[in-house]
């Protein structure tokens, strides 16, 4: 597989050497040319020290060939420019774009880029799994319309002591398992959910407030 | 009982560049090791830029790639001397090199500073020279193309 790194930070860095050291063929582009020579130095010549926000930049990099794109730049405008290019200029099988500003996420998801990795909705993530909160916790996007969330029952929330059967989840959404005393199990029919499950669901982003309604209960001022 | 020739090196790896330096390299190197029977092997690097796949078919190139060996062996040869031409297809000439005398376990590479004319005329040291003094794991030798009016032999 050939792989596009665009941005020569860590995370650029550290990509590239994994992809190179697992047997991809790989090549990192960085602008600045004293940090592409630099990386150059440590992993080979497989640095092109161009601007990846330039077309002609990618095409001398290869993108015309690319099975895929990953923008990793610290500039969230940049790697969107990137992952467009790559995928509307140069027909790039997949994009993958870093998002800095959890804010900026649906503007990617809109313009099509195809894998969206977010460091600080992931940090966000394992913090509120470390905390005891009664919401709901987006644990991954699924494509571009499903968001994979969890749901942590307590005492009084309206899904315990009921099956899922009783439950009457909101249209598009699904109970896909329970996390019961660290153990993942399927859910059935007849599961009869308990205070301290965490319940696995998967639904369209605008379902999400009537989902938390039918598991956890009703959100503040709803 | 005579003393034998002390080797300057056992295995030479010679980086020819299509240009008016190869003729003057070949001849040095063919006639150094001579003497002690030294392994010579002649490499001329195609570049691949990443529009292509490492190993495309890039048949116009290989071929004035492999003229350059052609008159490197005759002139080996013209000196009774032998050599090894390798063609290799790499994405950067400087990293190609050096990677070739590594798994030679070359003890000696040589490379041409070729003169350029216009803008004054200059040597162009570009790229690929620094990149070999810097990395490779053996003595080097840069063998720079004759400046106007020099006289050579």
């Amino acid at each position: 597989m050939f792989v596009l790194v665009v941005g020569g930070g860590k995370v650029g860095y550290y990509l590239t050497r994994e992809l190179s050291e697992s047997g991809h063929e790989v090549v990192l582009m960085e602008k600045d040319r004293g940090r592409a020579d630099q990386i150059a130095d440590e992993i080979g010549s497989i640095v092109v020290a161009k601007d990846g926000c330039e077309g002609s930049a990618l095409a001398d990099a290869g993108a015309n060939r690319a099975d895929v794109v990953a923008a990793v730049t610290g500039d969230d405008e940049d790697n969107l420019v990137i992952c467009q290019m790559a995928k509307h200029h140069f027909a790039v099988p997949k994009t993958i774009a870093r998002v800095n500003n959890p804010k900026n996420e649906p503007l990617f998801k809109h313009l099509g880029v195809d894998e969206l990795i977010s460091p600080t909705r992931m940090i966000l993530g394992s913090i509120e799994q470390d905390i005891p909160v009664h919401e709901l916790l987006h644990l991954a996007p699924l494509s571009h319309e499903f968001e994979l969330v969890e749901a942590q029952l307590t005492a009084e929330s309206p899904a315990v002591g009921r099956t899922l059967l009783q439950l009457e989840l909101p249209a598009g959404c699904s109970v896909v398992a329970i996390v019961r005393d660290e153990v993942a199990q399927a859910v059935g029919p007849d599961t009869i959910f308990r205070a301290g499950d965490k319940v696995i669901a998967t639904g369209r982003p605008e379902c999400e407030p009537a989902l938390h309604g039918t598991l956890i209960g009703a959100l503040p001022g709803a | 009982m005579a003393d034998k020739p002390i080797p300057l090196f056992s295995r030479v790896v010679v980086a020819l560049n299509g240009g008016p330096c190869d003729e003057r390299i070949v001849r040095l190197v063919v006639e150094t090791a001579r003497p002690t029977k030294a392994e010579v092997v002649a490499i001329h690097v195609v570049e691949i830029d990443w529009t292509l796949p490492l190993d495309a078919n890039v048949a116009d190139r290989s071929e004035s790639a492999q003229r350059v060996l052609d008159i490197a062996d005759a002139a080996a040869e013209h000196l009774h001397g032998k050599l090894e031409p390798v063609l290799i297809q790499a994405r950067d000439v400087g990293a190609a090199i050096v990677d070739e005398a590594v798994e030679r376990a070359a003890d000696l590479l040589v490379v041409g500073l070729p003169y350029r004319k216009r803008f004054g005329g200059d040597f162009a040291i570009g790229r690929t020279v620094p990149y070999v003094l810097k990395n490779a794991p053996c003595a080097v030798w840069v063998v720079r193309e004759p400046m106007p009016g020099e006289i050579h032999a």
